[in-house]
């Protein structure tokens, strides 16, 4: 700004004598002012964005927080105090719900095993890998009902899939309707689902890989696992770490439709996650408070996963 | 590091604890439905079959109040009591709004205006007030009556070289009949879909005056459900020995009920369902696909010696008003018209419904409409109908670990005994 302002004046220096009087008698007026304004004008700038997320995030959370702490029904909008949670915690569904999350956190190594490998063996240039490519991504694109629908009907128990196993001689099996199995297949829909996505990133991640690494690990007479192993899995560490965060992020945040779909919560609540419980006691049960309650569980479920994700990348960032 | 990680967890405790200590504002007593329009929700307006049925309402409310328009608003079904949930919450919404009968209207009756004092004229009119009245007071009226009779497919019992019209009257006829229709006919005897958990629903209420005592029948009804009687855990022991004998189609856990589990009795897969009487999964889908005259209506196989069979229905689905809508009378005025009998009888012709209007007589229905007609005189309310959303719900996943062996009978009977007294 001073700089554009002594342009301007050292133009019209010779031309006008009293035109720089003005300017000059308003500098030490504005010089006056700047320390107050300047003090201001980052939080002017940011208000916007602060109010977005003070009034369509902050203040509905802490509104639903709130309202957990009410009744439902007759005891509508009157204090019960945490009763809510503690029905909560005493409802078997939700805690396999709970449950569930922690299967999901330990499924997550499959989930991310899959595309790493599967990018890998493009990586390496298999036969085919230029078509195999495009086949991985093809199901990313689907919405998660149309592939629930799909599995239904390969998975039913008279279905395609069954009459297969029924002509190599085994028995069918009910695959979404049986309680131990039906989360292990709902999950392995899901990852069949999206880890064309995680495949994208990791064929990214290969693109900064040192090829001249790979080459002196060759040269030097390394087998193809001993090069996955000491050359490629260490030179993906950043990316390896981003796909495990971004798939735990789709597995507790995008199972719903999948959920909906392929078991409603079946067969005795065994697939039940915490969104599907929430979606299902306000809207079914007409039990808005104990949802609102179980939101807030799962927030703080999503916070604590969160912040350890944060932190984790945080530490592999200062390595680098 | 750990400073910043204690930061945001520090923040949402406090934020928690704020929260709890600024709990419980009320939130009644908001006001809405502007003077001059009454807003209908629902989920059937929108339907091409029912375009008739709003048509006829529409005119004989305008008769009566030509100032006020009608607005319908069709939801989609599956969001219905979601959205209608929300509305409730903040006390403003639609003025009329459209409830299955028991347990989704018991539930939100604190939402709704008692109508006793308006549809008194439609009293003896009208049959099926009982689903949508809680503690002696009106709160919707009906438009359709609900049931769950038992279909069977009439060319599939002739395959197995069974009476069409003489169909098993007992369990134990039922059981062998099922064996022969198996060898013969290569199909198992119901059609099973119990993904949501409907499916055990469908069978207390289509089984249930079977096995239970009339006496025991109406003190359920009443309330008084003694869930360690034998004869209630008949209803969940018939319902696995069913399964574990074969008698279902394949894989009733991973079937959804609607459509598939119909699907499969219209396709002949199977040569009995424990169907509906009204809108879907009953007659007036089955009758083009199946021929109307190989669609029979049976009662239900006696298990209990003295229980005496008998059709199970309830109100269907019905209209009720708002505590907020603005003014009450008029609102209840326009449920009158919605169940008038002119525009009953053109939502039964149009939806292949059974109408709650005792006038109204189903045209066209076939032989299947006409046992169901001639059994509601005699019918009763249905046991499921009974017991609260969270029973149903219990109701369901036990059901759904009966079939899959990894439940006893017992456990589970213990389940429904702690919610059915929670509720």
């Amino acid at each position: 700004m001073q700089s554009v302002r002594s342009a301007w004046a050292g133009r019209t220096d010779g031309t006008a004598v009293t035109s720089p009087r003005p300017l000059g008698e308003g500098q030490p007026a504005s010089r006056r002012k700047r320390p107050g304004a300047d003090r201001l004008a980052p939080y002017v700038l940011i208000a916007p964005a602060v109010l977005i997320i003070v009034v369509l995030r902050l203040w509905p959370l802490v509104l639903g927080v709130n309202f957990s702490f009410t009744g439902d029904g007759d005891r509508n909008g009157t204090p019960v105090g945490v009763s809510n949670y503690l029905e909560l915690f005493r409802d078997p569904v939700f805690r396999i719900a709970l449950r569930n999350v922690g299967l999901l956190v330990l499924l997550l190594p499959v989930a991310v095993a899959i595309p790493g490998l599967l990018a890998t063996f493009i990586f390496l240039r298999v036969p085919g890998h230029r078509l195999f490519r495009s086949v991985y991504f093809f199901p990313a694109v689907l919405s998660p009902v149309i592939i629930g629908a799909i599995f239904n009907l390969l998975l039913s128990a008279d279905g395609p899939l069954n009459a297969l196993l029924g002509a190599v001689g085994l028995e069918p099996v009910d695959w979404l309707g049986e309680p131990k199995l039906a989360i292990f297949t709902v999950v392995a829909v899901h990852i069949w689902a999206t880890f064309g996505m995680a495949l994208v990133v990791f064929l990214a991640g290969f693109a900064t890989l040192d090829t001249t690494l790979l080459d002196a690990a060759r040269s030097d007479g390394a087998s193809t696992p001993q090069v996955i192993w000491h050359v490629i899995i260490p030179g993906l560490s950043r990316t390896i770490q981003f796909v495990f965060v971004t798939t735990m992020i789709g597995m507790l945040t995008s199972m719903f439709g999948l959920l909906f779909v392929m078991t409603a919560g079946g067969p005795g609540g065994s697939t039940y996650l915490p969104e599907y419980y929430i979606w299902i006691q306000q809207g079914q049960m007409n039990r808005p408070a104990l949802a609102s309650a179980a939101s807030t569980v799962l927030f703080l479920v999503m916070l604590v996963v969160g912040l350890a994700q944060v932190g984790l990348l945080r530490r592999s960032l200062r390595e680098d | 590091m750990k400073r910043r990680i204690l930061g945001p967890v520090v923040a949402v405790a406090v934020v928690l604890a704020l929260a709890a200590c600024g709990s419980a504002k009320s939130n009644e007593g908001t006001n809405s439905g502007a003077g001059g329009k009454l807003v209908v929700w629902d989920w059937k307006s929108s339907d091409k079959n029912a375009q008739n049925f709003v048509a006829k309402a529409k005119a004989d409310f305008a008769k009566k109040h030509p100032g006020v328009t009608v607005d319908f608003v069709a939801q989609p079904f599956d969001n219905y009591y979601t959205l209608l949930g929300a509305a409730i919450q903040a006390g403003k919404g639609p003025d009329v709004m459209l409830f299955n009968g028991g347990g989704q209207i018991r539930d939100r009756a604190t939402a709704l205006l008692p109508l006793d004092q308006y549809v008194a004229p439609d009293k003896d009119r009208l049959a099926g007030w009982d689903a949508f009245s809680k503690d002696g007071k009106i709160y919707a009226a009906p438009i359709t009556l609900q049931g769950h009779p038992i279909y069977y497919n009439k060319t599939i019992y002739r395959k197995a070289g069974l009476d069409t019209e003489k169909p098993p009257a007992t369990w134990d006829a039922l059981l062998s009949g099922c064996a022969t229709i198996k060898q013969a006919a290569g199909v198992p005897c119901f059609a099973l879909g119990n993904k949501e958990g409907y499916g055990i629903q469908f069978w207390m209420s289509g089984m249930g005056s079977c096995i239970l005592t009339p006496d025991e029948y109406d003190k359920w009804i009443a309330g008084t459900r003694d869930w360690n009687s034998p004869n209630v855990k008949k209803i969940f022991a018939t319902w696995k020995e069913a399964n574990d004998k074969g008698l279902n189609t394949a894989g009733p856990n991973s079937t959804a009920m609607f459509m598939d589990m119909y699907t499969k009795f219209e396709g002949g897969k199977a040569a009995n369902v424990i169907g509906l009487m009204s809108d879907v999964g009953g007659w007036h889908e089955m009758n083009p696909i199946l021929g109307a005259n190989n669609l029979g209506v049976m009662a239900c196989p006696v298990v209990t010696p003295g229980a005496v069979p008998s059709l199970a229905f309830d109100g269907g689905v019905g209209y009720g008003v708002a505590k907020w809508t603005k003014d009450p009378a008029v609102a209840a005025d326009l449920v009158r018209s919605l169940t008038s009998t002119e525009a009953l009888t053109a939502y039964a012709t149009d939806a292949g419904a059974i109408a709650s209007d005792k006038t109204v007589t189903i045209a066209g229905g076939g032989p299947a409409a006409a046992v169901i007609a001639a059994a509601i005189p005699s019918g009763k309310p249905a046991l499921h109908v009974a017991l609260s959303a969270k029973t149903q719900d219990v109701m369901g996943r036990v059901s759904q670990q009966l079939l899959s062996g990894s439940i006893t009978v017992d456990a589970g009977m213990k389940q429904l005994a702690a919610a059915d007294q929670a509720g």
